[in-house]
């Protein structure tokens, strides 16, 4: 009860994040491409003296298409001492969570399956609780 | 409680380390009463705290020591060296506890009497005797007390430095709004003033991260003392430079290297006493390990005077391990022999010790050293002895490094690597495509050379007849070069990890941010060689050229000097007619920028930008074209340097003429035409006289008729019907058309002046500009 979620949307579909896993929400001014990184990888912001690695979060869910217009507001998460920021549709709001999250569901395809560690109830409706670690890690690390 | 225990250990921990140097040198020489006082006063407050956290083996054994030792002060008892190793056990027995505590283990159990009754007087030893008075050394000078401390989680400092550079990053930004915005006088002193203290506090940051070498040298004594008995050998090592700083990361970093270092040097390096006696040598082989700071460097030295290794067996070696054929090795001079010491499987040593083993060579030494950005270097004389050379950067985080441009990208290449940088349009460069790769011949030498965009895998490839090359030299010897659109500018990076997705690319080396905040990826230079097959594992070139070219090219000197923003800066010296220093009552700010008043005369001063007069001189270098003459205000001059090879052009640096490698640094070279061009321009006649160039050269375009400009010429192409008062001809000894009252002719090659005795080499700067100015007088 009351553990705190940030709510988002990712391919137009709800997504939850912990609060506890965001560090803070940055406006994207200006993404930095890296030559040959994997698409999952946007680019490099930078966030006062650090870089972000920049997530398109679509991509590492294997999502076709761009959110249209995307959100400039990103999460920041922090996974293995690195910072990263996650590009979402869109940052919806920080809403409480309303009861304990419950096993991910088999039907919610593997993709989405992968980055889940659950279904969790808020009072804006049913959301996928995302593991920023999966996340983060993008769709090639599912195989191994 | 916890914080307490961990306190002790910590502090016990670095106790033993400042101590076990004590040990040695009081072994060495026990009546040395200061050497003793330190470890009286260690096992003394061992015994105190361990009493006061109910430790009661270790209050025992500390006892034990300090009883034995303090008999040993009061005279009555000699340090034999039964008594040394026997308090060098308590102190090791008292290493393993700590360790425990920390570990929050069970104390390893027993054996704790053996080594109590080690210390009492000993049956067969004439411990008990009086020492003579006459023994005892005179007390040297006390040492001065410790300066005050306290223990810092090193997270907080991290914590604060990344505060700093965040405000570095904020002041950056500021900087740039408020010149944009036009300053405010009333803003513009407060904030100088902010600038300055922050650059002040960044700087003791930084120093906070620092320890001195004195921590990992503080160990090697007792294990130079314990290898060498366990050998049979005597060696003497002899510490320098404990005092140089060093980044607390970079020391940890360094241990491993250093001590192998020193274990072959024991091992394999000094000779047993009979053979050294044989050789004429004194019986006890010194090891001298020193340090020193040059620059933004640091490196040790490891020195023996042992056997030196043998470049032919070395070689004969390298051959039976299949490293190089007997072929490469009888082409190889003495250096490059030596070299073979760094390749993987080779040991000169003609037995496997215990002490220096098999499985660890100089290759991995060199490998782990080069991985945190520092290098590795042997020099060698056969029966004299050796040294090893470790060059280590101050810190970890910070690389210096050029910024280069390819398509739309920013990327940073570390400095270490580069050698040279040469323009495809300068025609130093001969580009050829062969297969699918591409050769640049540059200075007689054929280098292979990636074009980094394709490396990169962007769709728009390098235009590599305006590219800029950029040559690096791997650690290994190899050359290569990367085809960039641009080189930007010097930089530090900072770096910082990568995320792992970006790791994994195996092209990046790290991120750093830039000046404005903007992220940046490092290339890994060595990484990206080893992708592409360019370094060899071993250091053999194949070709030696002969660098005629460089002999012949005329020494030009310049002075280096650090700039008022703190940056290296050279000009050449003969613009330079005076070193001025200035009280800054006399320097004057208006509108038009920095006044300041010299001899009786009024003359603009240039170069204070990005600093503060926070002393009441400054050093100002007096630059004079003849004519006009300006001030250029300096932080401080540090040499003066004959400027080696050519100054490459810098873009996107409109007040440097282009960077030099001195002393293996970039340094940017002030643009002197540019200063007199922009500031020198009231002298000049309000009629500027005209220039006729040849219009179809890129040559003519990119490097004379800037200069030109700058010596105070309109330009006037082919095409321009009206008469120009000089024309300029390249390579043609033809009279031009079009009426002109003078003509400079040029030359592309520095020979051939016998064909046409006037003209003059293109790159004769000096003949040229003299040149001109010769019709400029005579046209007046």
């Amino acid at each position: 009860m009351g553990s705190l979620l940030l709510l988002t949307r990712i391919g137009g579909r709800p997504a939850a994040f912990r609060a506890e896993d965001i560090g803070s929400i940055v406006e994207l001014t200006e993404i930095a491409p890296v030559p040959r990184a994997p698409d999952f990888v946007a680019g490099l912001t930078g966030l006062r003296s650090r870089a972000l690695t920049v997530i398109d979060s679509r991509k590492a869910l294997a999502l076709p298409g761009t959110p249209d217009p995307p959100d400039v507001r990103a999460p920041v998460v922090e996974v293995g001492g690195h910072a990263y920021a996650l590009l979402v549709d869109r940052v919806d709001d920080v809403v409480a969570a309303e009861g304990e999250p419950t096993p991910p569901p088999a039907t919610l395809g593997p993709a989405w399956a992968r980055v889940a560690c659950g279904m969790i109830e808020t009072a804006a409706g049913p959301a996928v609780l995302i593991d920023v670690a999966a996340l983060v890690a993008g769709p090639h690390r599912a195989a191994a | 409680m916890d914080d307490l225990l961990a306190d002790f250990v910590a502090e016990t921990r670095e106790m033993l380390q400042a101590i076990e140097g004590e040990i040695v040198a009081w072994e060495a020489d026990p009546a040395d009463r200061e050497r003793l006082d330190a470890i009286f006063r260690f096992v003394h407050t061992v015994k105190g705290n361990c009493g006061f956290f109910d430790f009661p083996r270790l209050e025992r054994l500390s006892h034990a020591a300090e009883s034995a030792l303090s008999e040993v002060r009061a005279g009555r008892r000699r340090a034999s060296s039964t008594l040394v190793t026997a308090v060098l056990a308590v102190i090791d027995r008292i290493t393993d506890m700590i360790e425990a505590i920390d570990a929050g283990e069970e104390l390893p159990e027993g054996g704790d009497d053996m080594l109590i009754d080690a210390l009492e007087p000993g049956r067969d030893e004439p411990d008990s005797e009086m020492i003579q008075a006459g023994e005892q050394t005179s007390p040297r000078a006390a040492r001065t007390g410790n300066t005050r401390s306290i223990r810092l989680p090193v997270e907080l400092l991290d914590r604060v430095m990344s505060g700093v550079s965040d405000m570095v990053l904020a002041r950056n930004e500021l900087a740039r709004r408020l010149r944009d915005h036009g300053a405010d006088p009333a803003l513009q002193a407060p904030f100088e003033r902010l600038s300055t203290i922050l650059d002040e506090v960044r700087e003791g940051a930084t120093r906070m991260r620092m320890q001195r070498l004195e921590h990992l040298f503080g160990a090697l004594p007792r294990m130079v003392r314990d290898l060498s008995a366990e050998l049979g050998k005597q060696v003497m090592i002899d510490l320098e430079g404990g005092d140089v700083e060093l980044d607390r990361e970079m020391i940890e970093s360094v241990r491993d290297p250093l001590t192998h270092i020193l274990r072959n040097a024991v091992d394999h390096g000094v000779e047993p006493p009979a053979e050294r006696l044989a050789a004429g040598k004194r019986e006890i082989g010194i090891i001298a390990v020193s340090a020193r700071r040059t620059g933004n460097r640091i490196t040790i030295a490891v020195s023996d005077d042992g056997r030196g290794i043998a470049l032919d067996k070395l070689a004969k070696k390298a051959v039976a391990a299949g490293v190089a054929s007997a072929a490469d090795v009888a082409a190889m001079t003495g250096e490059q022999k030596l070299d073979l010491i760094f390749a993987p499987g080779l040991s000169t040593a003609d037995t496997v010790s215990q002490v220096s083993g098999r499985g660890v060579g100089m290759d991995v030494v060199r490998a782990n050293v080069e991985k945190f950005g520092g290098s590795v270097s042997v020099s060698s004389k056969e029966g004299r002895g050796t040294i090893v050379f470790l060059h280590l950067p101050l810190t970890l985080s910070i690389v210096e490094g050029l910024t280069v441009k390819v398509g739309p990208h920013t990327l940073g290449l570390p400095r270490s690597y580069i050698v040279e940088i040469a323009r495809s349009v300068s025609r130093s460069v001969e580009v050829d495509r062969l297969g699918d790769g591409i050769f640049l011949t540059f200075r007689g030498e054929r280098v292979p050379c990636l074009d980094l965009a394709e490396v990169l895998g962007l769709e728009e490839k390098v235009d590599l007849d305006r590219a800029t090359f950029v040559f690096l030299r791997l650690v290994s010897g190899d050359l290569f070069a990367l085809a960039v659109d641009r080189v930007l500018d010097n930089e530090d990076f900072v770096l910082k990890p990568l995320s792992p997705a970006l790791e994994a690319i195996g092209l990046y080396g790290g991120t750093a941010l830039l000046d404005d905040g903007k992220p940046i990826l490092k290339i890994d230079v060595p990484r990206l060689a080893d992708a592409y097959g360019l370094a060899s594992h071993t250091r053999i070139r194949t070709t030696i050229q002969e660098r005629s070219a460089e002999a012949s090219a005329p020494v030009e000197h310049a002075v280096v000097f650090t700039s008022f923003a703190g940056r290296r800066r050279a000009i050449r010296m003969a613009p330079i007619r005076h070193i001025h220093t200035l009280p800054v009552s006399a320097i004057e700010p208006t509108e038009a920028g920095m006044l300041a008043t010299v001899d009786g005369a009024i003359l603009p001063l240039l170069g204070t930008e990005g600093g503060t007069f926070t002393n009441e001189t400054i050093t100002a270098l007096r630059l004079g074209d003849g004519e006009v003459e300006l001030l250029y205000a300096v932080a401080g001059i540090v040499d003066s340097v004959e400027l080696p090879g050519p100054v490459v052009p810098l873009e996107g640096e409109d007040t440097l003429e282009g960077t030099a490698l001195i002393d293996g640094a970039i340094v940017g070279v002030i643009d002197a035409h540019g200063l007199f061009a922009r500031y020198g321009r009231t002298a000049m006649p309000a009629q500027r006289p005209t220039c006729r160039l040849p219009g179809s050269d890129p040559w003519v375009a990119s490097f004379l008729e800037p200069l030109i400009r700058s010596a105070g010429y309109d330009v006037l192409g082919d095409s321009d019907g009206c008469a120009a008062d000089i024309t300029v001809t390249l390579d043609t000894a033809e009279e031009p058309g079009g009426a002109a009252a003078a003509v400079v002719r040029l030359r592309s090659r520095p020979e051939g002046a016998e064909h046409d005795p006037e003209s003059i080499y293109r790159y004769d700067r000096e003949g040229l500009l003299s040149a001109l100015a010769r019709v400029r007088t005579g046209a007046r």
